[in-house]
């Protein structure tokens, strides 16, 4: 079994300087604890003018890293389309979001549609499955909730935060691991149209009374968070306030109803 | 009502006697024509013309002339019966904006919610009509704001045919715009239309007009800004939802063509533990403070409500329960539905962190605690009596 994990210039969050990005090597590390346990090749693949901070994802678990040069404008798809079909990889790797270039997250999907591979996305686990070709996947959902999904190989999966920490730096890893450089192909980026200026934070909407109510129902919805409004019971027996705070834990649905 | 108004300057004039070095004045004389010629307001009557009547709030028609009509007798106060919200139809719309909730078990979420405000915002502006791509069963979409329903011809977890039966819908339908919200499945779901249809999305729309829409790029360093493009995908809380008019929810048909199996050969939903799922992430919190002093009752009680733990800082700090249960500005901020406070009073930096819950849950012994007049069922009562009955009724329903 051959696996890829693909590796973006991030950006650091708070200071801005490049960076790897972190969701990628918590990729490395599912990737690095799958090939322990279960065997496989591992390579790392990143698409752009320099490394860079790159090179500590092989610190982070990864044997290997292709780097494949191609301008700064250039779009990092067909080349890595290229890497990918040649390598023939079972399972691929990739983070959500980039952070620092256009972070729409859509490098995977246009990469799978590419490649004809189904995509998964949000991983937080992986094993392989019963019958060989096969992989199980956990997908994280919102609120801590999973979903197991048994996926023919080969497949393009993206990692979700929740997936195991990344391991920790080990500087023997980082000298050991074996850093490739190729040339890639040449593709300048179609322009997007689209106007850019500095970023400046939105306000986000507060009030929870729609556009069209009237102005006493948005002062109500404004308000009825700071002030309650609600039951109130003083003193009552402890039998009574427990079927109370029951009635109202299985009125709004948190509590299954009896 | 109008008595001719006063003028004391002119007044004076007239009384004054002509023709002497200083001036004399006659006060005996009556002024003969010595009014301004305006009338006098009375305040009070105008007020009491333009009351509207039989509302509950005092509410003035400043609008209607006063003296048209005669001063209404006083009618006693009845409360005004909430009218129904319009019906809106759009027979013949000039375009269609649809979108895709995730509308998890058939419900809205206040995300799909805002998601059919951007839709209405987009249709409206040029007569078009909003149309609804939806999971079987989705519930209140005409109060939501969608002109037309098209059911998905989806079953189970298969994203790949949901892309695919949309991007027949993108291309046979002429959708001018096609919203998704920015969550998990939406934001996926959106990507894959992306990637099969070619066009560009403009993923995590941070605010939108009929005119333009913006996203945060580059590490959000630069902020992208052009004319609403056709894909969409909505960042949370940046659109307020629609409201004020009911839409007809009127079915579509549509042939979908008809798609194989995908790579997913199963998907099994996994409930969150929540005893191990973190607290920012939790949908149910109970959390003990400093009223609590019995925390083994308290960790059954949890354990029976299938809660997930939570405290205050003093029960932290006392080292009572592990420093990342801690609620409040300084420990985790809950994005919770619901949060049930035993023995908490809401300091302001613990409350900071239920800001956010839908529903709060208080049983505090002093009335005149913050979290009381937060909470939507306040309990003034010793929290530690109150969780052996919970738990005795739990118990009792149980077996019942």
């Amino acid at each position: 079994m051959r696996i890829a994990v693909l590796l973006s210039a991030g950006r650091h969050a708070v200071s801005g300087r490049p960076a790897p990005v972190p969701v990628e090597l918590q990729a490395v590390g599912l990737a690095a604890d799958f090939v322990e346990r279960h065997g496989a090749d591992l390579t790392g693949l990143h698409a752009g003018p320099d490394v860079g901070p790159l090179r500590d994802a092989l610190g982070h678990g990864l044997p290997n890293l292709v780097h494949l040069v191609t301008g700064a404008d250039d779009d990092p798809l067909p080349s890595l389309a290229a890497a990918l079909r040649e390598g023939a990889f079972d399972l691929i790797l990739a983070g959500r979001v980039a952070q620092g270039g256009e972070d729409s997250g859509l490098l995977p999907y246009a990469l799978a549609r590419a490649l004809g591979l189904p995509i998964v996305s949000d991983a937080a686990a992986l094993a392989p499955g019963e019958t060989p070709g096969t992989l199980n996947v956990e997908q994280a959902l919102p609120r801590g909730a999973r979903r197991r999904l048994l996926v023919r190989l080969p497949v393009l999966v993206t990692v979700h935060p929740a997936a195991p920490a990344a391991r920790p730096f080990a500087f023997a890893g980082a000298r050991r691991g074996i850093l490739e450089t190729r040339p890639g192909l040449a593709a300048p980026r179609a322009s997007t149209g689209l106007e850019e200026r500095p970023y400046r934070p939105r306000p986000k909407l507060i009030a929870k009374a729609a556009a069209g109510a009237s102005a006493a129902e948005r002062l109500k919805a404004a308000t009825e968070a700071a002030s309650g409004g609600g039951r109130l019971l003083v003193d009552p027996p402890p039998e009574e306030a427990a079927r109370e705070i029951l009635a109202y834990l299985a009125g709004i649905g948190v509590v299954a109803k009896r | 009502m109008s008595r001719p108004r006063k003028d004391p300057r002119a007044e004076r004039a007239a009384q004054r006697v002509a023709g002497a070095t200083r001036p004399r004045f006659d006060l005996a004389r009556t002024p003969e024509t010595a009014t301004s010629g305006r009338p006098r307001r009375d305040p009070r009557a105008e007020e009491r013309l333009a009351l509207v009547p039989g509302t509950l709030r005092r509410r003035l028609d400043r609008t209607r002339r006063a003296g048209e009509a005669a001063i209404p007798a006083p009618q006693p106060l009845a409360t005004p019966a909430p009218d129904a919200p319009a019906l809106r139809r759009i027979p013949e719309p000039a375009f269609l904006v649809a979108l895709v909730p995730d509308a998890p078990g058939g419900r809205l979420t206040p995300h799909d919610r805002q998601l059919f405000g951007a839709a209405r915002l987009l249709a409206d502006a040029g007569g078009g009509a909003v149309v609804a791509l939806v999971d079987p069963a989705a519930d209140d979409l005409a109060a939501a704001g969608a002109d037309r329903v098209l059911t998905l011809p989806v079953s189970g977890y298969d994203p790949e045919g949901k892309a695919l039966a949309l991007d027949a819908a993108l291309a046979a339908l002429g959708l001018r715009h096609l919203l998704f919200p920015e969550s998990a499945e939406g934001g996926d779901l959106a990507r894959r239309v992306a990637a099969l249809s070619g066009e560009a999305l403009f993923a995590g729309a941070e605010s939108l007009t009929a005119k333009a829409v913006t996203r945060a790029a580059h590490g959000r360093r630069t902020e992208q800004r052009g004319a609403p493009p056709t894909l969409i995908s909505l960042a949370p809380d940046a659109v307020a939802p629609h409201a004020g008019t009911l839409h007809e929810a009127l079915p579509v048909a549509f042939a979908f063509p008809a798609t194989t199996g995908g790579a997913i050969l199963a998907a099994e939903f996994v409930a969150a533990d929540p005893a191990r799922v973190s607290l920012a992430e939790a949908d149910f919190v109970t959390s003990a403070g400093n009223g609590v002093s019995d925390f083994e009752t308290f960790r059954a009680l949890i354990a029976a409500l299938g809660a997930t733990p939570g405290a205050s800082r003093m029960v932290c700090d006392a080292g009572l329960m592990p420093r990342a249960a801690q609620v409040g500005a300084s420990g985790t901020v809950l994005d919770a539905r619901c949060y049930f406070a035993l023995g908490i009073a809401g300091a302001p930096q613990h409350l900071q962190g239920v800001a956010k819950c839908e529903h709060v849950v208080a049983v505090n012994t002093d009335l005149h605690a913050a979290m009381i007049e937060r909470a939507g069922l306040a309990i003034v009562a010793d929290a530690q009596e109150v969780m052996p009955a919970l738990l005795r009724l739990i118990a009792e329903e149980a077996s019942a």
